[in-house]
């Protein structure tokens, strides 16, 4: 028996091998061992040339006796430094495609059990691609054993959708075992595992992705995949002819920088081929910006009506237009608001709520390509603004005062109104005079103006707003106009 | 020996057909902006080859001079109502893609599926003049198409309205030939025997 080889995969047990003359090969070997003289020497017969024996703490000596022939005894003392540690190989538990991110997650056991808490671990991760498995990547991932099985996960995002080409994945792992004196090396790549992609698929062909959504900017990978016999004659991004990688016998790409906006309708990617043609539609936007100026107020304490600045276009539309929501923490009601992205200013409704002053609102804002929010706390009761006053008529009238009322659409019952009264004379003389009144629900009210000059013409109209608070003026109503009497004979 | 018309109806049914020939006219001429606005719009290849579409009528037609007035009349219907389905189909998808923005093409659009509604409409009242069937129409047109993808869409609708440009020339034909007065008898026969 010679060279005596011993490797271990969990640092417990160790698989020695050796290697025979060809005359002692025959029939079966006697093999000792012993880790210290305290231990009695344990000792079986074995077919093989091989034993799984336990890892000694210092050393171990191996009496290895083969059949039949005269030298056939030999001891050999193995320490824990001559011990090679080579990890177990990894396991690969899944490995799942997500198409419409192009992202793989894999899934695997670290095997940490039969380790002891607190390793180290590196894990190498290494992605391949096309028909000849060419590497796209190898990425290192560290994690730490707590002498429990735990499941890792990994996700990878491709630089051109899955469907394109098949996607190869393979693992190894090296355990940083410091106790460990002996050598320690890289366990075996795993067995690969593959998604495969739709160039593998009998009639999978079509242009990829697929009527996606992505970022101006991004750098973009298209491929077309097609039949075995068909040729392909070039592929096209909008107008541009684009230079084509060939990535299996029925899959070529072409590789897309820097994407501009495209128009509503999207950006055509055409693949021509000899009898037809495939395609796929691409919309280049924006992500949201983040909502400027939210403002909310009410006109009539039934509506709180929140308007906001949207920055930036997001350049898309129909089904992929942005998409707005108002959500009320206190409450925890959320509406979703229906925005016309033509035009400019942004509107969105949201109920008064009984008993409920304060709003705490949070706007949404998304689209495929990301999101933004923008947030509010408001005291609904201090930010009223009331509609424009209808129905100004004179109700009363003498020489030196004039009675007017009107009407002011909206539930104003819980506070005080404040309303200004613009009195125009004959004289082109304009005086504003304020007044204030228990607030109605949809109501009329009334004042009296006094010290007028009799026989003259005056216009009047009024404005209203909060009494407490002050927030905007509502517009001014329409004007109406009065001639005082005539004063009566002194 | 058909019977030949009484002179007001064939009188009635030249007046239509010239006013459906004035409209095949309209028609086609809208059809063919309409047909720029979408090529440029939608980022299409004006030479772009669209294969043939399932569930859209073809204009060509063999030996058209052998076709009797009635078959000329129903096969127009019968186009002209697939045309209003699948117009309606491109007009939806549009919203649903394009929403608020490019309401131009949507409303050229809604003109043109105006136009061929009333065309059809038109045609059926020729068919009433004879007194024939009006034919039902089975199940609203062409069964749904199958969910497409958004390039095979925008290539339907080129196709769509490239074979629609085509069937106004063909209807405006066809019209022309119904207006014929026989050769015989120097009035207008009934559709029967019209070639």
């Amino acid at each position: 028996p010679q060279n005596l080889k011993c490797v271990t995969h969990n640092l417990h047990k160790m698989l020695c091998t050796w290697d025979v003359s060809s005359r002692g090969r025959r029939g079966q070997t006697d093999f000792c061992y012993a880790t210290n003289d305290l231990t009695p020497q344990v000792c079986f017969k074995t077919k093989e040339r091989r034993v799984e024996i336990p890892v000694p703490e210092s050393s171990i000596t191996v009496t290895i006796k083969s059949p039949g022939t005269a030298f056939a005894t030999k001891e050999f003392v193995i320490h824990q430094k001559d011990i090679s540690f080579v990890p177990a190989t990894p396991h690969i538990l899944s490995l799942t495609p997500d198409f419409p991110t192009s992202t793989l997650n894999l899934k695997w056991s670290d095997n940490g059990l039969v380790f002891p808490y607190g390793l180290d671990a590196l894990w190498q991760i290494q992605i391949l691609r096309k028909e000849a498995m060419e590497e796209v990547t190898q990425v290192t991932y560290y994690s730490k054993l707590t002498h429990e099985d735990i499941i890792l996960s990994w996700n990878w995002t491709s630089d051109m959708p899955l469907e394109c080409t098949s996607h190869y994945v393979k693992i190894r792992c090296y355990i940083n075992a410091t106790q460990f004196v002996g050598p320690k090396d890289w366990s075996d790549w795993s067995p690969a595992e593959v998604i495969p992609g739709k160039d593998t698929e009998p009639g999978g062909s079509g242009v990829f992705p697929l009527d996606t959504v992505v970022a101006v900017g991004s750098d973009v990978t298209f491929c077309c995949v097609h039949e075995e016999d068909q040729r392909i004659t070039n592929m096209t991004y909008g107008s541009k002819s684009y230079t084509m990688m060939q990535l299996s016998s029925r899959s070529h790409a072409i590789r897309v920088l820097n994407a501009s906006a495209s128009n509503s309708s999207g950006t055509n990617v055409v693949c021509r081929l000899e009898n037809g043609m495939d395609g796929s539609v691409v919309f280049v936007g924006y992500a949201p910006d983040i909502p400027q100026n939210l403002s909310c107020e009410t006109s009539n304490f039934l509506i709180i009506k929140c308007t906001w600045k949207p920055g930036r276009p997001s350049g898309l539309y129909g089904e992929r237009k942005t998409k707005y929501s108002l959500f009320e923490r206190i409450s925890s009601k959320n509406v979703s608001c229906e925005v016309n992205e033509m035009n400019r200013d942004r509107v969105c409704g949201f109920p008064v709520l009984p008993d409920q002053k304060t709003y705490d609102f949070v706007l949404d804002v998304s689209n495929p390509i990301g999101q933004a929010q923008s947030s509010l706390l408001v005291d609904i009761t201090q930010r009223v603004h009331p509609k424009t006053p209808e129905k100004l008529t004179v109700i009363g009238n003498n020489s030196t005062s004039i009675q007017l009322r009107w009407f002011i659409n909206g539930s104003f019952a819980g506070i005080r109104l404040l309303c200004q009264i613009e009195i125009i004379s004959g004289h082109s003389e304009k005086k504003l005079q304020n007044v204030s009144m228990t607030g109605g629900k949809s109501s009329s009210y009334t004042a009296q103006l006094n010290e007028l000059h009799p026989n003259t013409n005056y216009q009047f109209r009024v404005r209203c707003s909060a009494a407490d608070h002050f927030w905007r003026w509502s517009d001014w109503s329409r004007g109406v106009d009065q001639t005082t009497s005539e004063a009566p004979p002194s | 020996m058909a019977a030949a018309d009484s002179p007001s109806t064939a009188l009635r049914r030249r007046d239509l057909c010239s006013r459906g020939i004035r409209l095949a006219g309209k028609m086609r001429a809208d059809v063919v902006d309409l047909l720029d606005t979408y090529v440029e719009q939608q980022g299409l290849d004006a030479s772009a080859t669209v294969a043939a579409l399932e569930g859209v009528p073809l204009a060509a037609v063999e030996r058209w001079d052998e076709q009797t007035g009635t078959q000329r009349l129903l096969e127009n219907l019968a186009a002209y109502r697939a045309f209003r389905a699948l117009l309606a189909q491109m007009l939806e998808e549009q919203r649903e893609q394009l929403g608020e923005a490019d309401a131009g093409l949507g409303r050229a659009l809604a003109a043109v599926l105006l136009q061929v509604s009333a065309f059809a409409y038109h045609l059926e009242e020729l068919l009433r003049l004879e007194s024939r069937g009006i034919p039902g129409e089975e199940g609203d047109g062409p069964p749904p198409p199958p969910r497409l993808s958004l390039f095979e869409q925008k290539l339907r609708g080129l196709g769509v309205l490239r074979e629609l440009a085509q069937w106004a020339v063909r209807s405006a034909r066809d019209l022309r030939q119904l207006a014929k007065p026989s050769p015989a008898t120097g009035t207008a026969t009934g559709l029967a025997e019209s070639p």
